[in-house]
C-alpha cells in the first residue's frame, strides 16, 4: 500500500488494513531509542529494569505509539491527520508481536473537507490492549 | 515526591531540526518499509510536493535537550525509575517538513494525585508543548500525561 497524499474516501464502519508487526526484540528498542531519543534505560538495560522490579525491559510507550501512527497515516494520509491521541494501558516486551487495528466511528461534516473519527489499537499476542487510541482525519467528499 | 506547585512552571525552549537521515530512522524503528518516508523521488512519484512526516514526528525533540532526553522529567522532581507514560495527544495545526527548524515550548498544565488500584497514590503530571517552525507558525499541539507511580 502507498502512503496517499491526496485525502481519501472513508465512511463509518470502514477498517484499516489490519497488520502485526514482531516479534519484537530488544534491538527494536534500541533502534526506536536512537531514532525517537527515548534513553530511558529501563527500555534498554535489563539489569537496572530488574532492580526496579520490572521482568525485564520493556518497549516504550512512544515506540507502538509512533508504529499506529504511522498505520493512521499510510490509511488516511500523512498530511490529512488532524489530532491523535494515545492512552496507554498496558506494557510492550521483548518477543511481543503486536496488532494494529482501526476503524473509523464516523464521518461528519467539516470546515471544506469531510472529518473521519477514528478509533485505534495495538493489541499484543495474548489479547492484552495496550494503547487505545482516537484520530481525526480529513476525508475526500463524497 | 512531586510537588505540586510545579504546576504551570516553565520548562525548556529547544530548537531543533527536522533532518531527512533523523526521518530515515524513525521510519525504520517504526517498521516502516515505504521509501516515500525518506526518499524525496519516491515521495514525489507518491504525489507529495515534499517529504511526509509520521505523526509523532515531533519525538526528535528529545535528542537535543539539554541535559538528556529525560531533564524536564527530572527538573519537576519525578523519579525515572517509577515514571509511566500514560497519554499522548497531538493537534495537527501546520504541515511539519523536512529541513523546518521547530521550536517547542513545554509547560506543566497540570498535576494531580490519585489512589491507584492497588492503593499506593500515582501523581499525574500534564505537560503541554507547543511546536512553532521557523515562519513562527504554530504546527504541532502536544499534551502529555506522566504519572509517578508509589514508591516501592
Amino acid at each position: 500500500m502507498t502512503l496517499p497524499a491526496a485525502p481519501v474516501a472513508l465512511a463509518a464502519g470502514d477498517e484499516m488494513p489490519t497488520e502485526a508487526v514482531g516479534p519484537l526484540t530488544r534491538t527494536d528498542f534500541v533502534r526506536y531509542a536512537g531514532a525517537g531519543g527515548d534513553f530511558n534505560p529501563l527500555h534498554h538495560d535489563d539489569e537496572l529494569a530488574r532492580a526496579a522490579g520490572r521482568p525485564s525491559v520493556f518497549g516504550m510507550g512512544m515506540l507502538h505509539a509512533g508504529m499506529l501512527g504511522t498505520r493512521l497515516a499510510r490509511w488516511v494520509g500523512p498530511d490529512n491527520v488532524r489530532s491523535y491521541t494515545v492512552r496507554f494501558t498496558g506494557q510492550v516486551w521483548p518477543g511481543d508481536v503486536l496488532s494494529l487495528d482501526g476503524r473509523v466511528d464516523a464521518v461528519e461534516p467539516g470546515e471544506g473537507l469531510p472529518v473521519a473519527r477514528l478509533s485505534l489499537t495495538v493489541t499484543r499476542q495474548t489479547g492484552e490492549v495496550v494503547l487505545r487510541a482516537t484520530a481525526s482525519a480529513a476525508v475526500a467528499a463524497t | 515526591m512531586i510537588d505540586p506547585a510545579i504546576e504551570g512552571m516553565e520548562l525548556s525552549t529547544i530548537r531543533f531540526p527536522v533532518e531527512r537521515g533523523k526521518l530515515a530512522e524513525l521510519a525504520r524503528a517504526l517498521h516502516e518499509e515505504d521509501p516515500a518516508w525518506h526518499d524525496s523521488g519516491a515521495a514525489t512519484a507518491a504525489g507529495f510536493a515534499q517529504l511526509p512526516v509520521p505523526p509523532t514526528v515531533t519525538a526528535l525533540v528529545d535528542h537535543w535537550r539539554a541535559g538528556g532526553p529525560l531533564a524536564d522529567v527530572t527538573a519537576i522532581g519525578i523519579d525515572a525509575r517509577r515514571l509511566l507514560h500514560g497519554e499522548a495527544a497531538w493537534e495537527y495545526l501546520a504541515p511539519v517538513r523536512v529541513g523546518d527548524e521547530l521550536t517547542a515550548v513545554a509547560r506543566v498544565a497540570g498535576v494531580s494525585r490519585r489512589e491507584g488500584r492497588r492503593g499506593g497514590a500515582m501523581t499525574f503530571v500534564t505537560i503541554e508543548t507547543e511546536f512553532t517552525n521557523q515562519h513562527a507558525e504554530p504546527v504541532v499541539r502536544r499534551r502529555d500525561t506522566l504519572i509517578e507511580t508509589e514508591a516501592a
